[in-house]
């Protein structure tokens, strides 16, 4: 029975790849969207603006602080009552993008604020304004301990991606669900659906470990 | 050129600058010392706005620097500041560290700028380290890239905040050579430092501070022979023992 169920899930291989292709669509996207997002709301959250500060630190608690699953319910349930209806994809990339932006916005606000005093004041001193020295001195120094952690994120973005088949996109998760219906081998059917993850993921990781060592020996040279 | 009137700073409750007076004339060169705490860095902090005051008049070439219409990109290319941390950018050769704010403030093309920057790190003896990282200079060095990096602004002022403190005894005098050489050239310089030689060969003037007053100004000679306050006196006992 065991390698009939196999069977018959190698032959919805190509359906896993499809909710395979649905997932990095998501998770690409929201993670794009996330960093772009994430970094100047980082950088707001590291500047001398305490009203601005405060107000994205707020948002930044209550969205760490709060289920992703219930963020995804908000944006496709409850937005529709104040008359914004949105698809069950869009909907699911602005969750995602959303909630990985408050995340990085707090590692690139932690990097920039870990460049030494020092290097500003040098700047300030030598005449540069506020945009040339976040462009020339303090985001370069900064990237050094605000990318490993990047891409640590991303890879959380991928994997809470899978949340998003609760409202019905058809991402590896729900292919998982769907699949499990009629081949009833969970283990089998959704340690396909775990591996699948673990092939986009697991190169990230890789590259954020490789990433923290490279910085780390860099940083120890100095 | 820098006219300190009335001058106070607070750092919250604490006052750190109480009533400073002081004009510092161009090509003049003005040694600042006294004991730890006593408002020395403060004071030349406040030159570039580094610091801000909360009282008085700080005023360089006719221009208030610290009235907040002004603009201070202006004032602060005018201005070399050396810090006694060097603070270069570590991601930045010493070539680039000497240039950017040349290209970036002063809007000099690049190749001019680098022509400068050569120039001017062969003067401090760095010509054939120009592509080295700071993390591959010694601290001698580095201040010698820090102060090769105020030059490139071709600045009025020069202002040493404890260029040599960081330094290893045996790294001072190359740092300090580099300094005489800039006064005798003629450049007006305001140094904090404890290097009491320097003071005494290179200072027009040297400015006694204690609790964020200015307590004594004198020309090096009439200083340190015969300095006219109990505190001037007791200060220099102290640190002519070492």
């Amino acid at each position: 029975m065991w390698s009939f169920y196999f069977n018959e899930l190698m032959r919805s291989l190509p359906f896993f790849l499809k909710g395979l292709w649905m997932t990095v669509a998501v998770a690409g996207l929201s993670l794009i969207a996330a960093t772009i997002i994430g970094f100047i709301l980082g950088i707001v959250r590291a500047s001398k603006n305490k009203i601005l500060r405060s107000i994205i630190g707020a948002w930044v608690d209550l969205i760490r602080g709060t289920p992703f699953l219930v963020q995804v319910f908000i944006v496709f349930f409850i937005l529709p009552s104040a008359g914004i209806e949105l698809e069950a994809f869009p909907a699911a990339v602005i969750a995602l993008s959303n909630m990985g932006a408050s995340f990085i916005c707090e590692i690139v606000a932690s990097g920039i604020l870990a460049v030494p005093q020092g290097q500003r004041e040098a700047a300030t001193a030598s005449g540069l304004s506020s945009f040339q020295q976040l462009r020339f001195i303090v985001l370069p120094q900064a990237m050094r301990s605000i990318i490993p952690p990047l891409v640590g994120q991303y890879v959380l973005i991928i994997k809470d991606s899978s949340v998003v088949s609760a409202i019905g996109v058809v991402d590896v998760t729900r292919v998982g669900w769907l699949t499990v219906q009629r081949i009833p081998e969970g283990l089998m059917v959704f340690g396909l659906v775990g591996i699948l993850y673990f092939a986009i993921c697991y190169p990230l990781i890789n590259l954020s470990n490789y990433m923290e060592r490279r910085m780390t020996v860099t940083a120890t040279r100095l | 050129m820098i006219s300190f009137k009335n001058v106070n700073k607070w750092f919250g409750e604490l006052h750190v600058l109480k009533d400073i007076n002081l004009e510092v004339t161009h090509g003049e060169v003005v040694v600042v010392c006294g004991p730890s705490g006593s408002g020395k860095s403060t004071l030349i902090r406040c030159i570039n706005r580094l610091e801000p005051i909360q009282k008085g008049e700080l005023v360089i070439d006719n221009m208030n620097v610290h009235d907040k219409k002004i603009n201070m990109t202006k004032i602060r290319a005018e201005i070399g500041f050396i810090f006694q941390s060097f603070n270069l950018y570590p991601h930045m050769t010493a070539l680039e560290n000497v240039t950017i704010a040349p290209i970036r403030v002063r809007k000099i093309p690049k190749e001019e700028a680098k022509k400068l920057g050569r120039e001017i790190l062969t003067r401090v003896g760095l010509g054939e380290r120009i592509k080295s990282y700071p993390a591959q200079l010694s601290g001698g060095q580095q201040q010698r890239v820090a102060i090769a990096r105020g030059l490139c602004m071709r600045p009025k002022i020069m202002l040493f905040d404890e260029p040599t403190s960081a330094l290893d005894p045996e790294m001072i005098n190359e740092v300090l050579d580099v300094m005489r050489d800039l006064a005798k050239g003629g450049m007006t310089m305001m140094v904090v430092t404890h290097e009491m030689g320097f003071a005494r060969e290179v200072a027009n003037r040297v400015v006694f501070m204690d609790d964020g007053k200015i307590i004594e100004v004198a020309p090096p000679k009439d200083f340190f022979i015969n300095p006219q306050t109990d505190r001037g006196k007791f200060f220099l006992s102290s640190i002519l023992k070492h």
